[in-house]
């Protein structure tokens, strides 16, 4: 074969229609009239239209006019009357015995030297699988948020009705003992229920727990039936943060725990008073505590016997990977349930070891009171 | 009046109200019954469980006594189905609560359908209308 003089507008059209016919994303070449002047191979096969008749076709003649769509026209006139491209257009293409497509059309007028013969490009990108796919994880997430809603109702009726059993319980008791303890188990009860009730307000998916919230509402609660008119002990949440439920959980269980200590034995023969809950985080470090201004710890420690609160502040804190604290304040007491996990400035590691090897170690404070 | 299908629920904040004083009509746990009880009594206030025995809904009580004029406190653990009956309900209440929370809240709504809005909401109480006007039922 003799080697001809190759036009080099010829070569340059010629690349162009084979870059258009070989691309795997559907495309068009069209004219300024909206004819198409090259289509790829892609197109072709994924509309059913055959490859030979394609070109010279008007746009919204192609197939059986599947094509002439008004969101379509209305496109390729803002791209003709100078808007260089609309980006993700969404149509839907019907076809006689096809199923229904939803297609994302990219046009764009082509910038090149030839302004006698505009040439605009259409790429499509068939989402209709992808679509479906995301319909179904949407009602899957609808279900599920549905199913949710379902649990939290029964745990929240279930929690409802062992707290009544426990209130009940007191009441019908002639124990004092017997009633503070029950009234007690209430409180921890409605500690866990006042978490539940939190979580069930808010938006679907945030699973964080705000504790100031939360421990304001603990405080509310215990406040409501442990401080009477006549006492004037005031509690008071300062710090906060957010926390996975399963830890807020645990930390409410300690809060109760201990405004209730301080409650029943700091501020005796209606002394008044403060209690004050406080949380700080720093990075995966936090510190819970419960200060108040009362009476202080006993001198007399010996006879310390671990009651069920110590335990129960023990364990959690063991839970939680927290050291227990007790110290006196001035006035009052200091309990502090701090989780060290990293040393934060250098030269501090030594604390965080000793803190982490610490933990779970013993625990008393106004115990031999109870 | 109390409208709960939990009888131990019922029962326990029957006492905690009649403990602080309060009046409290025979306890119901359907529709009909609560309806009727209404009819009889006109009693100031209604705390109406959202699920009730059978397959009887509370907001469904609770527009047929707001018809009535006799304000609803809704209470259930289905916070986004209390949320869907601001025009029925005066507030919602959710679950679990503690009884010293709810006699905390009838005390409020009361005091606020008498004309006082020195009060202070109780925790966990949602109250859905803004005025005293708005709580007080058609003349």
């Amino acid at each position: 074969m003799a080697n001809l003089p190759i036009d080099a507008e010829h070569a340059v059209v010629s690349l162009t229609m084979a870059v258009i016919h070989e691309s795997p994303t559907p495309l068009l070449l069209l004219d300024g009239e909206l004819g198409v002047v090259g289509a790829s191979v892609s197109f072709c096969d994924a509309f059913g239209i055959e490859s030979a008749t394609v070109k010279g076709c008007p746009l919204f003649e192609l197939g059986t006019g599947e094509w002439d769509v008004p969101a379509l026209r209305a496109l390729f006139s803002s791209v003709a009357s100078g808007t260089p491209q609309i980006a993700a257009l969404e149509i839907e293409l019907e076809r006689p015995d096809f199923e229904k497509r939803c297609l994302i059309i990219n046009a764009r007028q082509l910038a090149y030297h030839d302004i006698c013969h505009p040439r605009l490009l259409m790429a499509v990108a068939d989402v209709t699988d992808a679509r479906a796919n995301s319909r179904a994880k949407n009602s899957v997430i609808e279900h599920l948020g549905v199913r949710l809603e379902e649990v939290r109702h029964r745990v929240a009726n279930s929690l409802q009705i062992v707290a009544t059993l426990l209130l009940q319980a007191a009441r019908r008791t002639t124990s004092d003992e017997t009633r503070d303890n029950m009234n007690e188990a209430h409180h921890r009860v409605m500690s866990v229920a006042a978490l539940e009730r939190q979580l069930s307000a808010s938006p679907a998916g945030d699973e964080s727990v705000e504790l100031r919230t939360y421990f304001t509402n603990l405080c509310s609660n215990i406040s409501s039936s442990m401080v009477d008119d006549n006492d004037n002990v005031t509690l008071v949440v300062t710090g906060g943060g957010l926390v996975t439920p399963r830890v807020s959980i645990s930390l409410g269980l300690i809060v109760t725990e201990l405004v209730i200590n301080a409650l029943k034995y700091a501020f005796p023969d209606a002394r008044s008073g403060r209690i004050e809950i406080g949380y700080e985080a720093q990075g995966p470090n936090w510190t819970l505590s419960i200060r108040d201004d009362g009476v202080g710890m006993p001198n007399d420690r010996a006879d310390n016997r671990t009651g069920l609160g110590t335990n129960i502040v023990r364990a959690l804190a063991h839970q939680l990977q927290a050291t227990v604290d007790v110290a006196p304040g001035t006035p009052g007491t200091v309990v502090c349930i701090k989780h060290v996990k990293v040393a934060l400035v250098s030269g501090i590691k030594d604390e965080a070891t000793t803190a982490l090897a610490s933990v779970g170690g013993s625990v008393g404070w106004r115990s031999s009171r109870q | 009046m109390i409208v709960e299908d939990e009888v131990l629920v019922a029962i326990t904040l029957r006492d905690e109200l009649e403990s602080a004083g309060y009046q409290v009509l025979d306890l119901t746990d359907r529709h009909a019954d609560a309806v009727a009880v209404a009819r009889e009594s006109a009693p100031d206030l209604a705390l109406v469980n959202i699920q009730l025995r059978g397959r009887d809904d509370g907001i469904e009580l609770a527009k047929q006594l707001k018809a009535l004029d006799i304000p609803v406190l809704l209470i259930s653990g289905q916070v986004s189905r209390a949320q869907s009956a601001k025009t029925v309900a005066i507030g919602s209440m959710p679950k679990p609560y503690s009884a010293l929370e709810m006699v905390a809240a009838v005390t409020y709504l009361l005091a606020r359908l008498g004309g006082k809005d020195s009060i202070v909401a109780p925790a966990g109480l949602e109250v859905f209308v803004s005025t005293t006007d708005d709580l007080a039922p058609a003349a």
